[in-house]
C-alpha cells in the first residue's frame, strides 16, 4: 500500500512539474529577455501562488474546474468527464502551488546568461528561437534543473490546494502529505511516522541534488 | 574622404543624459569611430549592427536599407550578416574553439560562404587551438577566435567594439597585425570603435570622431590627426606610434634586437624572432627627440634620418609627422618648433632610446 501511495505521489509531482516547465521557460523569456510591456505584472502573477495560502489557490481551481466552472463544464461537454477529485486535479493543484518556486529559479538561470552571448549568436545569423535552444537554454541548463527540482519538491509536499480540489481519496487522489494527515487524525502515529520518514527521505534527496546542481552552475564560469 | 559610400546613416537615439545624433558616409576601408568613453560610440555601432534601434533616421549598407524609421524597416541582426566582435571576445563557453567558429559558418547559406574556413583558421594562427576549450585560452587567443567566428560568416561588414581594450600590450600587437592581414587579404569593410588614438592611427583609413553623441570631426585619419577639431577630444600626449617592422638578423645573446621599419633600422629590446618575422612595436610620440643634425656621443641607440611631412601646431603642443618610409608622429613643444624653424620638407633626425620602444608581439 505504501508503494502505490509513493508512486501516485511521484506521478502527481512529475506531471505537475512537466506542465510547469514549458510555461516557466516561456514566461521567464518574456519577463527577463524580451522585457515585454507589463512584465512587472507578469512577475507578480508568477510569484502570487507563493504568497497566497494554498487553500486559496485550491479554491480558485475548484471554481474554475468544478462542474459549473468555466473550464470544468467545457471539459465535461467535450470529454464527458469531471476533473475535480481526480489525480489530474491533484496534479493541477500541485502545479499551481509549485509554479512560483520553479519559475523564479528558471528566471534567475535565464537572466544569468550573458546577453552579449545571445547578441553574438544573433549577429552570426541565428534567429531568436535558435539562440534560445543553442545558447540560452544550454547555458542556463543547470539553473533551470535546480528550479525544476525545487518545484518538484514543493509539488511532492503539496497539501492545502490539493485537498480542496482533489479531496483525499485513498488510491485515487491521496498523496503522501494527505495520507499522513489522515493517519494523524486517526491517531495511527506509527503509520504516520513511517510516512513522515519516507517524506523526509524524498525531500532530502531532492534538495541534495538541487544544491549540487546550483553549486555546479556557480563554479561553471 | 571616402570616395564610395558603402555605409550611409543619419540617426538619432535619445537616452537619459545624452542624445546620439549622427550622420556620415563610410567607405569600404577601415573606418574608426573615435572618442572618449561614454560618448555614444558603441551605441552607434550597435545601431549599425541592429542590436539597438534608433528612434529615427535611416541606415543603409551597400545600397540596402537596413533601418528606416520612415518606411518602418528594421532588418533583424541575424539577417544583416555583419560580423560583430566585442571588447572581451564573448565566446560561447559551452562550445570548443572549432564549434564557436563553425556556429555562424553553418548558418551561412552555402552560396554566401566566400571565406574558406581552413584558410581563415590558418590566417589567424588558430590551427593548434581548434579542439581546445575556450575557457583555457589567453586573452589574445580568445580575441582571435572571436575574430574568426565573426569572419566565418563571410560578413558584408565587420563591426568591432574596442577589440583591443582589454588586452595586454604584448597581445595587442599580434591582434593588430592579424587585423591588418584581414584587411589586406579579405578586403572586408570594417567599422572599428576605439578610444585609443594610437590604435585608430595604426588601423583606420577614415575616422569619425564623436563626443556627446555628435560628430566633431570626420575624414581621412592621416589628415585628421593634428586637426584642431580632433585635438579637442584626443589626448595627443598618450599617442603611440604603432609600427609594424621586420626582424633583422641579430647577434646571439645580445640585449637588443634589430628590426626594419620602412627604411629605418631600429634597435629594440631583445625579442625572440627569426629574421623576416613581423614585429609590432610602439613608441610614444612624446618620447622621440627631433634633431637637425645627427647627434654624436649620445647614449640613445637609434638615430634615424627622416623627412618632415606635416606640422600641426595645436597651441600647447606640436605634432610633427616624420617620414622614414613609415609615418612616425613626434610630439614637441611650440618653443622647440620655433627654435628648430622646422618646415615641411626639412631633413631631421629622430632620436629614440631603445628602452622607449615597447615590443607588442
Amino acid at each position: 500500500m505504501d508503494i502505490s501511495l509513493i508512486l501516485l505521489t511521484l506521478q502527481i509531482a512529475v506531471v505537475a512539474t512537466a506542465i510547469n516547465l514549458p510555461i516557466a521557460i516561456g514566461l521567464s523569456w518574456l519577463i527577463v529577455k524580451r522585457r515585454v510591456r507589463g512584465s512587472f505584472l507578469l512577475d507578480v502573477l508568477v510569484s502570487l501562488p507563493l504568497a497566497l495560502p494554498p487553500v486559496v489557490s485550491g479554491y480558485f481551481l475548484l471554481l474554475l474546474l468544478g462542474r459549473e466552472g468555466p473550464v470544468g463544464s467545457l471539459i465535461r461537454d467535450i470529454l464527458g468527464v469531471d476533473i475535480v477529485f481526480t489525480w489530474v486535479a491533484a496534479a493541477l493543484a500541485s502545479a499551481v502551488v509549485s509554479f512560483p518556486l520553479m519559475a523564479r529559479g528558471v528566471m534567475t538561470a535565464i537572466e544569468g546568461v550573458d546577453e552579449r552571448l545571445e547578441r553574438s549568436a544573433r549577429s552570426l545569423g541565428a534567429g531568436a528561437l535558435r539562440v534560445a535552444f543553442t545558447i540560452t537554454l544550454p547555458l542556463a541548463y543547470r539553473g533551470i534543473m535546480a528550479g525544476v527540482l525545487l518545484g518538484f519538491v514543493r509539488a511532492l509536499s503539496e497539501f492545502g490546494a490539493t485537498i480542496v480540489v482533489a479531496g483525499n481519496i485513498p488510491g485515487r487522489t491521496q498523496t503522501l502529505p494527505l495520507a499522513i494527515f489522515e493517519k494523524v487524525q486517526l491517531g495511527r502515529d506509527a503509520d504516520a511516522l513511517r510516512l513522515v520518514g519516507v517524506s523526509i527521505a524524498l525531500a532530502v534527496a531532492t534538495i541534495l541534488v538541487h544544491n549540487w546542481l546550483l553549486s555546479k552552475s556557480r563554479t561553471k564560469d | 574622404m571616402a570616395t564610395e559610400n558603402f555605409i550611409e546613416f543619419n540617426i538619432r537615439k535619445r537616452f537619459t543624459g545624452f542624445d546620439l545624433d549622427c550622420e556620415a558616409s563610410f567607405g569600404r576601408g577601415v573606418t574608426a569611430i573615435f572618442g572618449p568613453s561614454g560618448t555614444g560610440k558603441t551605441t552607434l555601432l550597435n545601431c549599425l549592427a541592429g542590436m539597438t534601434k534608433p528612434d529615427e533616421g535611416s541606415i543603409s549598407v551597400d545600397g540596402r536599407t537596413v533601418f528606416s524609421s520612415e518606411s518602418k524597416t528594421d532588418v533583424r541582426p541575424e539577417k544583416r550578416r555583419f560580423g560583430y566582435v566585442f571588447q572581451d571576445s564573448v565566446l560561447f563557453p559551452h562550445k570548443s574553439v572549432r564549434d564557436n567558429i563553425q556556429y555562424g559558418y553553418n548558418l551561412t547559406p552555402v552560396g554566401s560562404r566566400e571565406i574558406d574556413l581552413d584558410h581563415l583558421v590558418d590566417m589567424l594562427g588558430l590551427s593548434p587551438l581548434m579542439s581546445r576549450n575556450v575557457k583555457n585560452l589567453s586573452g589574445g587567443e580568445k580575441q582571435r577566435v572571436a575574430l574568426a567566428r565573426a569572419l566565418a560568416i563571410s560578413p558584408k561588414l565587420l563591426l568591432m567594439d574596442e577589440p583591443l581594450a582589454s588586452l595586454d600590450a604584448r597581445f595587442k600587437g599580434a591582434i593588430i597585425s592579424y587585423l591588418k592581414r584581414v584587411v589586406r587579404e579579405l578586403k572586408i569593410p570594417m567599422v572599428y570603435v576605439s578610444h585609443s588614438l594610437s590604435e585608430v592611427t595604426a588601423l583606420s583609413d577614415d575616422t569619425l570622431a564623436i563626443e556627446g553623441g555628435r560628430t566633431v570631426a570626420f575624414g581621412p585619419t592621416r589628415s585628421l590627426l593634428g586637426s584642431p577639431a580632433l585635438a579637442a577630444v584626443a589626448d595627443y600626449a598618450a599617442l603611440e606610434n604603432i609600427l609594424e617592422g621586420e626582424a633583422l638578423p641579430s647577434q646571439d645573446g645580445a640585449s637588443t634586437s634589430r628590426i626594419r621599419v620602412g627604411e629605418a633600422e631600429l634597435l629594440i629590446p631583445a625579442i625572440d624572432a627569426a629574421p623576416g618575422d613581423a614585429v609590432m612595436v610602439s613608441v610614444r610620440a612624446g618620447d622621440i627627440i627631433l634633431s637637425l643634425e645627427a647627434p654624436q656621443k649620445i647614449s640613445a641607440r637609434n638615430i634615424v634620418k627622416a623627412v618632415v611631412r606635416g606640422i600641426h601646431d595645436l597651441g600647447s603642443q606640436v605634432l610633427v609627422f616624420a617620414d622614414v618610409g613609415e609615418r612616425i608622429t613626434v610630439e614637441i613643444t611650440p618653443g622647440a618648433l620655433a627654435d628648430l624653424s622646422l618646415r615641411v620638407g626639412s631633413d631631421v633626425y629622430l632620436v629614440i632610446k631603445t628602452n622607449s620602444i615597447t615590443v607588442m608581439s
